[in-house]
């Protein structure tokens, strides 16, 4: 049976509620008539089988309920992840601010993890209160990608997504690559039985 | 929004669902009827069956489990996590269903239903029409630990996984790990996952929380996030598990687990011996029970195991002889005993300091020599009470050197119990303490003080071979008692102190917790400012001190230091958080009206208890000289037997 996939990620989207982090997943995912269970064990996820550069690359997008208490987001929280989809309304400042705040605090932390802020709901200029500049700003500053998007309008999601896809792929092959100078040998024994062969981290 | 409970609930329940269980005809579950029938939230009455049926299982047993499910906007662990309430209503109903007025059950659902709930603490009661009690539920205080066996499903818990397996699983969810229950049983699995949860008190689980997974969501293990999912074994089985990644795994059924992390190892030492502490309250009283008949092999007493802990422990304890694993447990130590096998494992270790603590003070069959220590100890007391601060040193001293007497007197009486006997133990082929080539034998003899009480020491190590006549002891003519119920344990202490003497008490004490250590320091420090005149003390001399001492605090440890602290103002034993009350410290306020008994308790010098009972002592009865009887023990002691530290 031929491998389903090349590689198998787990994005994390993190954002205040209303934001509109469900309507990305569902403007994103394979399969819309999946239910949603959010509402009831306040976790759910989005899966989509993409290709990057001829690989097979299964994505699942993990969402959680009632991230806005958390005041900080740990890094238990983001440690099982390969990416964190990081998600503003750019009608709402406050949800903005939150996000800064949070990138500040998963910036801290040394792990080394694949982040993408992305601004929602870029559909209604004349509500627009977060602007491209400032977000940019601090996206520069973060040294992370900006995309502004509008689930409802279909507008930059697919992008947005592949984006974190490809820098994922990227970092994990730079990874292995670093490995790969380090010790040698032990790839070159590997690389016989684990072609396809998904690895759990980047 | 930080907690994950909410506090504005206005009722016991909001919605009570009669589910009906897939059958032939009818694969999916159904909700055959509910209460209110107003009640419209069609996306959670939609789960509901789902998670009351979460998989096959055998229904001929009645099983209470419970399930979780959140709202949109923020998690709730549930409206209200009342599980004692919910079996006795779930109980209600079914007694309501069963009987013939079943046309009572919507009378009373509306009647509960309608309810106001009662404040923390008080009583929530239904009465049926014709004035009878149908149902009572206390509304439990919030933001404590549960306790056995009140808790159903901590003692699901408890009684399923070993201590040291808890500690596992409460090191990983303080590493936020994603941890998998798996149970054949739907109740021990929700039992023990929200157990898990009761446990972190006072933190909440902050992540997935599902106690029960339904086979339609398996897909959710893979989350990459922390949970904590309890997974129906039928299900696990069917699990693809290398997809799932680094999961910690427990299997309730068989007290087994699967850790891809050392949490454990990077938890604080004295934060897990903390925890075992607490099973050591529980249990720690097996020593209580172990009985010595002369000539016979050292049996266990399971009544005097049920009363070694208070009260409302004794319910659970009783329980807990039933328990496979206690039951070997016990077995492996009587072989030990019986084998002659001195054992001081960490466990052991800190059973003593939990009875140097509780004041638990054994020795019951020393009591030819009770009295006089009674006499002195009052005297003492007196020296303490009316001692101005630099003269309590010298009381501290007294105490030491009463503490030694004691042990003099102490070692007397077991040369006494050995002397006509030709060592009873030995005759039946154990040896007591412990055998030569034991660890703690091999340790005592690298031991290098040589003050006087370190050949006493010494003396009492091979007291039973030595066969040392008494010296100071005034009636040596007592015949042999026909049955001597010798407390083996308290001479198992005696061997496993000594264990503990040969080292430095600093690095003895590393092992142990912080506030033991500190007092070790204190004293230390007390010793060579105070002391210098007297070079012969040994370190262990200072260790006997900190033993007389039934608190761990630094406060308690000098009495008189307490007016400068006592405010008058005691942090609250509130309903609201118990807890606190373990540190205050004990008898501070109370020091003005404590009596000289009290005190003495303080340092264990507490000789009532030591009173003996089952041996006939008829020179001491005739000779009791007034002292006014004691009070029980203080109140705290036992209050905090229940409570998690």
């Amino acid at each position: 049976m031929a491998k389903e996939y090349d590689h198998l990620f787990k994005l994390l989207i993190i954002g205040d509620s209303g934001v509109g982090k469900s309507s990305l997943l569902v403007r994103f995912a394979d399969n819309t008539f999946s239910g949603s269970y959010i509402t009831t064990i306040g976790v759910d996820f989005k899966i989509r089988t993409v290709i990057v550069d001829g690989e097979k690359v299964k994505l699942q997008i993990w969402d959680t309920a009632g991230q806005e208490r958390f005041r900080t987001i740990t890094s238990t929280y983001y440690r099982g992840t390969h990416g964190v989809i990081v998600v503003y309304d750019v009608s709402n400042g406050d949800s903005f601010a939150n996000v800064k705040r949070w990138l500040h605090e998963i910036d801290q932390n040394c792990e080394v993890v694949n982040r993408i802020l992305v601004g929602n709901k870029n559909d209604a200029p004349d509500r627009k209160v977060v602007l491209t500049e400032d977000a940019q700003r601090f996206a520069d500053q973060m040294g992370i990608q900006l995309y502004e998007t509008s689930a409802k309008d279909n507008i930059n999601v697919e992008q947005m997504f592949m984006s974190i896809t490809k820098q994922v792929l990227r970092n994990k092959k730079e990874t292995k690559e670093r490995q790969a100078h380090q010790n040698n040998d032990v790839v070159n024994l590997r690389k016989g039985h684990s072609k396809g062969a998904k690895r759990k981290c980047c | 929004m930080g907690s994950r409970i909410r506090n504005d609930v206005v009722r016991l329940f909001e919605c009570f669902c009669e589910v009906a269980g897939p059958s032939k005809e009818n694969t999916v579950p159904w909700i055959l009827q509910k209460f209110p029938e107003h009640y419209r939230k069609d996306e959670l009455l939609e789960t509901v069956p789902n998670f009351a049926y979460p998989c096959e299982f055998d229904r001929t047993m009645i099983q209470h489990y419970s399930f979780v499910l959140t709202n949109a906007e923020r998690i709730v662990l549930s409206y209200l996590p009342w599980h004692e309430s919910f079996y006795k209503l779930l109980n209600c109903i079914s007694n309501l269903t069963n009987s013939n007025n079943s046309k009572d059950l919507w009378p009373f659902l509306e009647s509960v239903y309608n309810s106001k709930l009662p404040i923390k603490g008080l009583d929530l009661k239904i009465n049926s029409d014709s004035g009878e009690e149908l149902f009572v539920c206390q509304s439990p205080i919030q933001f404590q630990l549960p306790s056995i066996p009140e808790n159903r499903n901590l003692t699901e818990y408890y009684s399923a996984v070993d201590c040291q397996n808890m500690i596992i699983i409460f090191a990983s969810m303080l590493f936020e790990r994603r941890i998998i229950f798996t149970s054949k049983k739907l109740y021990r699995l929700s039992a023990c996952v929200q157990s898990a949860n009761a446990v972190l008190y006072p933190m909440n689980w902050q992540h997935i929380f599902i106690p029960v997974l339904p086979q339609s969501l398996i897909d959710y293990l893979l989350a990459p996030m922390p949970y904590l999912i309890g997974l129906p074994h039928s299900l696990f089985q069917s699990l693809q598990r290398n997809d799932l990644g680094d999961v910690v795994i427990l299997d309730a059924d068989n007290n087994t687990i699967e850790l891809p992390f050392d949490d454990l190892e990077n938890l604080p030492t004295d934060v897990v011996s903390t925890l075992r502490r607490q099973l050591i309250k529980l249990i720690g009283g097996y020593r209580d029970a172990l009985k010595f008949h002369q000539g016979e092999r050292i049996t266990f007493n399971k009544e005097a195991f049920i009363e070694s802990r208070s009260a409302n422990m004794q319910p659970f304890l009783k329980k807990m002889l039933e328990l496979q694993i206690f039951q070997q447990f016990i077995e492996e130590r009587l072989e030990m005993l019986n084998a002659g096998l001195g054992f001081s494992d960490e466990f052991e270790m800190e059973v003593c300091n939990y009875h140097e603590k509780s004041s638990n003070r054994l020795k019951h069959q020393y009591k030819d020599w009770t009295f006089t220590m009674k006499r002195e100890g009052t005297a003492l007391f007196k020296t303490v009470k009316n001692a101005a601060n630099p003269t309590v040193r010298n009381a501290v001293k007294t105490v030491k050197e009463r503490g030694k007497d004691f042990r003099l007197a102490y070692k007397d009486i077991r040369s006494k119990f050995n002397v006509p006997n030709k060592n009873p133990r030995t005759k039946i082929g154990t040896h007591p303490n412990s055998a030569p080539n034991s660890p703690s034998m091999q340790k005592r003899q690298s031991w290098s003080h040589t003050t006087a009480s370190a050949s006493y020491r010494k003396e009492t190590a091979n007291g039973l071979q030595k066969l040392t006549t008494s010296q100071n002891f005034k009636d040596s003519s007592i015949s042999p008692l026909p049955q001597i119920n010798l407390n083996l344990m308290e001479d198992l202490k005696e061997v496993i102190f000594r264990t503990c003497d040969n080292d430095d008490p600093r690095k003895y004490t590393s092992s142990w917790d912080d506030s033991v250590k500190s007092n070790f320091i204190i004293n230390d420090d007390l010793i060579s400012s105070s002391f210098g005149s007297m070079p012969s003390e040994s370190p262990m001399e200072t260790k006997d001190l900190i033993r007389l001492d039934s608190t761990s605090s630094i406060d308690d440890f000098d009495p008189l230091n307490s007016p400068t602290n006592s405010n008058g103002l005691v942090p609250g034993v509130g309903l609201s958080n118990p807890l606190y009350q373990y540190f205050v410290p004990l008898n501070k306020t109370q020091l003005e009206t404590k009596n000289n008994n009290d005190l003495l308790n303080e340092y264990g010098l507490n000789f009532d208890l030591l009173s003996c009972t089952d041996q006939p002592g008829p020179s001491m009865s005739t000779s009791q000289p007034p002292v006014p009887p004691l009070p029980p023990k203080p109140p705290n002691f036992k209050s905090n037997w229940t409570k998690f530290e």
